[in-house]
């Protein structure tokens, strides 16, 4: 039952030259479960975003390895790591980062077409996302003309179009009201509870926190503790706060 | 990501930064309009030089005249020599041909017959009860194509000529057809002082059609018939140095194919032989430098354009850092990311291009009227042709170098670090 999907080995991340270096990660391992919920809690400058770019492969720490679905991103080349990100991960922001110019149909659109899915595919896949975050009436209204909680429902939508294997999100209700933010965080859990998604969340909310199958926290990048991940079969009472 | 895909999207960005796109085209268009209208003017000149050579020269013809000795240095004194020359004074002078050198080029196997250039200038022509009018003859040649509106050229013979329907007006024929036949007087002065005028009486044969192309070829002359215009000649250089020595000839070869062939030969015996396809090349060249020099005005202002171009790209790469971001890390690759911005720039470059020639076309067509009554030139003659390719080739073109153009910003966009456009602040 518990494979899993994502495991950090050793990973030790440093910026700076010589005398001024920082280390953003240090000797970080851990391993997340397939279809877990996680939660990756920390202050900021504590080295959780650093921690989910170096999972993501945005970014590439000096040592250690970054298994992702058995395979180690650290030693792909960079065409490979994008084609893992266009077909297996997906993102949600805090900012949204939805664009303003564009449909909500174009902006859910855009990973199916990074991934190269033919137009004629494309279509049913993103109507069916927009349903899933009840924007379905929203097809053709430009993306700008949305409240923030539609904004970053939107973006759920284009998150979850590609069926990924592992859904990131960066501080996901940060920008959103309480109300709102509790519609987001139901939405994201129920949709990769149903899917199987591996849902990986960076905060320093302890409340959202509270709500994932495991909490990792992380201080001046080295891992503090891990709690939760025993029994996950005991967990869809969390997902019914709100 | 598939190219059609990123095409359209490029398409969709630049939809969204309306003006900007435009004014950037507009830019581009600039040139392309210069460089448009430049190949319009280069083949309506071309096809109107080619109108003209047609209509007065036959492929069959050489134009033959003695090889000009260089003037190595004109500030000294020349020698003089015993062949017939025009000396036009300070050094320059113009060797003619001889009745020898004549009868020389006739004695080849491949000439038809050789014409040598009367050019007569009289002092007027006339008929009875008219008033007197300038005139210039010139030999009839059979060969020459043009267009009758009454009689022929099949029958000038001594004392017959054909007269351009101009002078038929101010002579004072009704029509056409009434002037066949009727009497004209030409007039011309004897060369020795204490000469006198002698009058010649030709025959009309044939009224031609005032030729479209009346402006180059001014109001066109009286044609007389060889033997006559000889006579004319002859009276008029009378006792001259130059008498019986013609400024070039015209020969006429057998077939057309023995043409180039002739012309070397007659090269060979010291002389110098243009065809009407030398001549048609001279123009050309002349038409092809003056077009150059337009497109490469053109050029220039295509040149200012592609710094716009390039501006315009870098700014739009900041902006969309955000999106660039995005874009990444959802996985686009840095060749795709690269490519979206050089097909914007493709797409201004479309833009420009089709917008400026479309302008050339209207601006084009508007002219041609235009320039027909400034220059008076025929009914069906259009200095500014537009040919299809040339659209082809100018949009082509400045796609080329507007995507040239766009990939310094291209570059720019696709080695954006994810994690630093994501930052929010």
């Amino acid at each position: 039952m518990e494979v899993s999907v994502i495991e950090i080995r050793n990973v030790t991340k440093t910026y700076g030259k010589k005398n001024n270096t920082f280390t953003a990660l240090d000797d970080v391992n851990f391993t997340i479960p397939s279809g877990a919920s996680v939660a990756i809690l920390g202050k900021s400058g504590s080295g959780k975003s650093t921690l989910m770019h170096a999972m993501s492969g945005l970014d590439r720490p000096e040592t250690g390895e970054v298994i992702i679905d058995g395979e180690n991103i650290l030693k792909l080349k960079q065409k490979a790591v994008d084609k893992f990100r266009a077909t297996k991960m997906s993102f949600i922001f805090q900012s949204f980062f939805v664009q303003a110019n564009e449909t909500c149909f174009d902006n859910v659109s855009l990973p199916l077409e990074i991934a190269g899915v033919a137009s004629g595919k494309r279509k049913e896949k993103v109507v069916a996302a927009l349903e899933a975050v009840e924007l379905g009436d929203k097809i053709k209204s430009k993306a700008k003309n949305l409240s923030g909680g539609q904004k970053q429902r939107l973006a759920i939508a284009r998150a979850i179009v590609n069926s990924p294997k592992i859904l990131f999100a960066d501080e996901p209700t940060g920008n959103l009201d309480s109300a709102t933010g509790g519609v987001v965080e139901k939405l994201l859990f129920g949709h990769t509870k149903n899917n199987g998604t591996t849902l990986i969340i960076v905060t320093h909310d302890p409340e959202l926190a509270g709500k994932c199958d495991i909490q990792i926290h992380i201080k001046d990048g080295k891992i503090e503790s891990v709690t939760g991940a025993k029994k996950p079969g005991a967990k869809p009472a969390a997902r019914r706060v709100q | 990501m598939r190219l059609r895909d990123i095409t359209r999207r490029a398409g969709r960005s630049l939809k969204n930064a309306k003006a900007r796109t435009l004014l950037t085209s507009l830019a581009i268009g600039v040139g392309a309009f210069t460089i448009t209208l430049s190949l319009a003017a280069g083949s309506g000149g071309r096809q109107y030089a080619q109108d003209i050579v047609n209509s007065n020269t036959n492929v069959k013809e050489l134009y033959v005249q003695p090889k000009q000795e260089s003037v190595a240095d004109p500030s000294k004194p020349q020698e003089y020599s015993e062949t017939p020359s025009i000396s036009y004074g300070g050094g320059f002078s113009l060797k003619l041909l001889e009745q020898s050198d004549v009868d020389k080029i006739e004695a080849l196997s491949e000439v038809e017959s050789v014409t040598p250039v009367y050019n007569v200038t009289p002092k007027y022509v006339t008929r009875d009860g008219e008033k007197k009018y300038q005139v210039s003859v010139e030999a009839f040649l059979s060969t020459l194509k043009q267009e009758y509106l009454a009689g022929s050229g099949n029958d000038v013979t001594a004392g017959k000529a054909i007269i351009p329907d101009s002078y038929r007006e101010v002579l004072g024929f009704s029509s056409p057809e009434d002037a066949i036949g009727k009497a004209i007087t030409v007039v011309i002065a004897g060369s020795l002082p204490g000469s006198s005028d002698r009058t010649f009486t030709l025959t009309i044969g044939g009224v031609t059609k005032k030729s479209d192309l009346a402006a180059i070829s001014g109001q066109g002359s009286i044609q007389a018939a060889s033997e006559s215009v000889k006579e004319m000649y002859q009276y008029a250089q009378q006792g001259t140095p130059i008498e019986n020595a013609y400024m070039a000839a015209t020969v006429l070869a057998k077939s057309e194919g023995d043409v180039e062939g002739l012309k070397e030969k007659i090269g060979g015996m010291g002389y110098e032989a243009q065809t009407a396809e030398d001549l048609m090349s001279f123009i050309f060249q002349f038409i092809n430098v003056l077009q150059a020099i337009l497109i490469g005005f053109g050029a220039l202002a295509v040149l200012t354009s592609v710094f716009g171009i390039i501006n315009t790209q870098y700014i739009s790469v900041l902006e969309r850092t955000q999106q660039i971001g995005l874009m990444k890390a959802l996985g686009m690759r840095r060749r795709d990311v690269g490519r979206l911005f050089k097909l914007e720039a493709a797409w201004i470059g479309f833009l420009g291009g089709a917008i400026g020639s479309a302008l050339a076309l209207a601006a084009g067509s508007a002219a041609n009227p235009w320039i027909r009554d400034v220059l008076s030139l025929g009914q069906n003659t259009n200095l500014l042709i537009f040919e299809p390719w040339t659209f082809a080739v100018v949009i082509v073109g400045l796609m080329v170098v507007s995507v040239a153009a766009g990939i310094l910003p291209a570059r720019k966009a696709a080695k954006l670090d994810p994690i630093e456009a994501l930052r929010t602040e």
